[in-house]
């Protein structure tokens, strides 16, 4: 069986103008532009099965929003080639239309001076959504979000969190089977980051829907995605499982100890490797297998006072990968 | 079918917003009033040192002014709004949204928003045609009707493709504001017949800016004075226009794929 998303080769460069600084180099540019070209995408490949849920990873400008919009059939690939469900996305096929959706957190397309239940109904024309599935779809989505209370209110006089939630709704109203979740927690509080990324996760389960999500929150990811995808420069970094990921890249827990008399380092050394150690407190790497005998340990043979465990900050795990110490597939 | 359905839609959902706004509502009915005013004032004017312009007496004028009012009407209900949304989606890259929606997309970004309280002018445009035809106790003929329909759904053809292709100039330059400008420069020169301008002037205004298309000639099968001529020209100025605007939206579109961020 083959993926339902395949990404194979795809490059994309851009023409961008320099311009240089001053009121010279302005008109210097007027006149005649400097062009350079930037990869942002540069020779990516990758598989994604029916309902899967990924993750993509990377700082700003690596690349993740223009891979999305190649899926989506809003860009050219330079070189190589992508296909979504079978379908090539720059046709822009209707049939390909009606399966996929976009979500982007900074941009909106409810409209602006009225309800939402307007833009819904307007989306319900044109993806010729068919009563009855409209009318149930709307039904489930307000269950999951809670719609009730905000569809009916002008758009401009939401909050951010709602309008996000309606913004959701109104992407989601086709039963699309691929998911493209551009930054879609982007602003929002922590609890309504959470709220939104239990109802993608519910989505994803209820309908088998295919999840392609980037963010700048971890929490997003570690929460949704059990495989991630690492692109940084344009360049794919990381391409596997989650957890496997972090095995490897942080194969130990965090200790953090408290000590009610002072303590060396060497007495520690045989409990782990120790990252800190001040006499009264000190962090120690346990590897994951031994992390609760090493634990036990410690308590039977020394003072104590405090001890917490601590997973590695997946922060410092996508450094790791961006420092090309990781290799590339699990 | 279909698209006949989404324009409905799209209509109704641009009323509710502009019910929104009712204080909106009465400046338009006071501006219409006030340019019907200036408009008819004007023309009277012209009138009081001859009797006639460019070969059209005052009635014959008044029906001109009359169409002139009303497709500004047409321009500020359908055409304006859309062109602004269209500016501002290419700037914002919600345009985005518009591409990946599985219907027509110069329909969608051409035909989603309208003003329908700017059909004040549609209304007091159709008015002063009629007043001016009641003046000179002339009544169309079934003919005269029929090619006038023709002559005037060319000319909103021809309006609605030169505004698009404006809209369309947005993807390369982002901020095309003073083209409306220039568009409303020469869309002044449609208040009077093109028989009006001089030689050079006028083919200018009949074959390169196509205005005498949009007021003199309906205003010429409304008043009985058609030949084919012009009528063929009409309908292959209309033609050609709307496809080349359609081709230019696509060509635009695929470049906007190929190029931006």
């Amino acid at each position: 069986m083959t993926s339902q998303i395949e990404v194979d080769h795809l490059s994309k460069y851009y023409q961008v103008h320099e311009k240089e600084p001053g009121l010279m180099g302005s008109l210097r540019s007027f006149v005649k532009r400097k062009y350079r070209d930037v990869k942002a995408v540069d020779d990516i490949s990758f598989h994604i099965d029916a309902g899967e849920r990924v993750g993509f990873l990377g700082p700003n400008g690596a690349g993740k929003t223009t891979t999305l919009k190649v899926l989506s059939g809003l860009l050219y690939p330079t070189r190589g080639h992508a296909t979504v469900l079978g379908f090539t996305p720059q046709k822009r096929e209707t049939a390909y239309l009606k399966q996929f959706t976009l979500v982007m957190g900074q941009k909106q397309q409810l409209l602006w001076d009225l309800p939402a239940i307007e833009t819904f109904l307007v989306n319900q024309a044109i993806y010729e959504i068919p009563k009855a599935q409209f009318e149930a779809t709307l039904n489930e989505l307000d269950n999951l979000l809670d719609l009730e209370s905000v569809m009916k209110k002008q758009v401009r006089k939401l909050s951010l969190g709602e309008r996000m939630k309606c913004e959701l709704a109104a992407a989601l109203l086709h039963r699309p089977k691929v998911l493209f979740l551009d930054e879609p927690t982007i602003g929002l509080d922590v609890t309504m980051q959470a709220r939104i990324r239990e109802f993608i996760g519910e989505y994803n389960r209820r309908y088998g829907a295919t999840v392609l999500l980037t963010s700048h929150y971890m929490a997003d990811v570690t929460a949704l995605c059990e495989r991630i995808i690492v692109i940084d420069r344009g360049h794919l970094f990381y391409d596997g499982n989650f957890r496997a990921l972090i095995e490897r890249v942080a194969p130990y827990k965090i200790l953090r100890l408290q000590f009610e008399q002072p303590i060396s380092r060497l007495e520690l050394a045989t409990f782990g490797e120790v990252a800190a150690c001040d006499g009264l407190t000190a962090v120690l790497h346990v590897p994951r297998v031994q992390a609760t005998e090493s634990a036990t340990r410690l308590l039977s043979q020394m003072k104590v006072d405090d001890v917490t465990f601590e997973e590695p900050p997946v922060e410092d795990i996508i450094r790791e990968v961006f420092a090309g110490r990781v290799e590339m597939r699990d | 079918m279909r698209y006949l359905r989404l324009l409905v839609l799209f209509w109704k959902a641009s009323f509710l917003v502009e019910l929104e706004y009712r204080a909106n509502f009465v400046v338009r009915i006071l501006v219409g009033v006030f340019w019907v005013g200036v408009t008819i004032l004007s023309t009277t004017v012209f009138f009081t040192h001859t009797n006639n312009i460019g070969g059209w007496d005052f009635n014959e004028v008044l029906v001109i002014t009359g169409l002139f009012t009303l497709m500004g009407g047409i321009i500020q209900a359908l055409l304006q709004p859309n062109v602004s949304k269209i500016i501002e989606m290419v700037r914002l890259g919600t345009l985005d949204f518009v591409l990946t929606k599985p219907v027509n997309s110069l329909f969608l970004a051409s035909l989603r928003y309208s003003q329908p309280f700017s059909a004040v002018d549609v209304l007091s445009g159709s008015a002063i045609v009629v007043v001016a035809l009641s003046r000179m106790g002339y009544i169309p003929d079934g003919l005269a009707v029929l090619e006038f329909v023709v002559m005037f759904a060319m000319s909103v053809l021809i309006v609605y493709s030169i505004w698009m292709v404006m809209a369309t100039l947005s993807f390369w330059f982002v901020k095309v504001g003073n083209l409306s400008e220039l568009f409303n420069t020469v869309w002044d020169t449609a208040r009077f017949p093109v028989s009006t301008f001089n030689g050079v002037l006028r083919i200018v205004l009949t074959v390169v800016i196509p205005i005498a298309f949009i007021t003199t000639f309906p205003a010429q099968a409304v008043l009985g004075r058609m030949d084919e001529a012009t009528l063929g020209g009409a309908m292959a100025m209309g033609a050609i226009l709307f496809g080349f605007s359609v081709w230019f939206w696509r060509y635009a579109v695929r470049s906007y794929s190929s190029a931006s961020s």
